[in-house]
């Protein structure tokens, strides 16, 4: 590998970061103004919360990816990706306990329009991570020369 | 004979559940980069591809685990 390859991967996921927002930010509209509907306030901000946290912790794999990607040249590549992706993977959850710790028996907070707008946003961005990769056109082969290079 | 407790269990079923829920995340996680890892050590510049096949695999697995803390808010109210 020369030291300006980044594999081709580092596209895909961008792309998956971007969706994953206007994803996020879509049902963030839909859900809010749902859960005012049946819940009041702490309701509306159920639902912007869940649409936050879906996004933050859909998006983090991403990009962990991407942060490892930077990496690609060195020859512990294999070893730094591996801590980067399951390190933040496990940071993430751990994050996500503590986050689910400090939100429990808030009055502000209606936890089943959160829980509902979270499952949502995951699903959702499932769908999303699918699509994009299946129109991702991506090249098959990382060390391409640098005039065709397109990242 | 009197029965005495010897052996006392306090706190909330709720942990067992989420250790069950970690379970098959874990696994699901560990065999996908696992083999990610395996076969960008045998073709280095498919690296890309796997990788993204790898961002699928896991994006589905955890999205177990991310629902299964998720219930903790639908049902743990």
């Amino acid at each position: 590998m020369t030291a300006s390859t980044r594999p081709s991967s580092s596209i895909v996921m961008s792309r998956v970061l971007l969706w994953g927002a206007v994803l996020a930010g879509g049902i963030a509209v839909v859900a809010a103004p749902l859960g005012y509907a049946v819940a009041g306030v702490p309701g509306l901000v159920g639902g912007l919360l869940g649409a936050a946290m879906g996004l933050v912790f859909m998006g983090a794999t991403a990009l962990s990816i991407l942060v490892a990607n930077r990496f690609a040249s060195s020859d512990a590549y294999p070893a730094v990706f591996l801590g980067v992706v399951m390190g933040g993977w496990l940071v993430k959850l751990v994050l996500f306990l503590i986050v689910t710790v400090l939100l429990r028996d808030q009055p502000w907070l209606e936890p089943s329009v959160l829980g509902l707008t979270l499952i949502v946003v995951v699903v959702g961005s499932l769908v999303v991570d699918v699509l994009v990769t299946v129109k991702g056109r991506m090249p098959a082969v990382t060390d391409l020369p640098p005039s065709r290079r397109i990242d | 004979m009197d029965t005495t407790v010897v052996a006392e269990l306090t706190g909330n079923i709720a942990t067992v559940g989420y250790g069950l829920a970690a379970i098959g995340p874990a696994i699901g996680v560990g065999i996908v980069v696992g083999r990610t890892i395996e076969g960008t050590a045998r073709q280095p510049e498919l690296s890309g591809r796997l990788q993204t096949l790898m961002y699928i695999g896991i994006a589905f697995t955890e999205a177990l685990a991310l629902i299964g803390i998720a219930t903790y808010y639908i049902f743990g109210a």
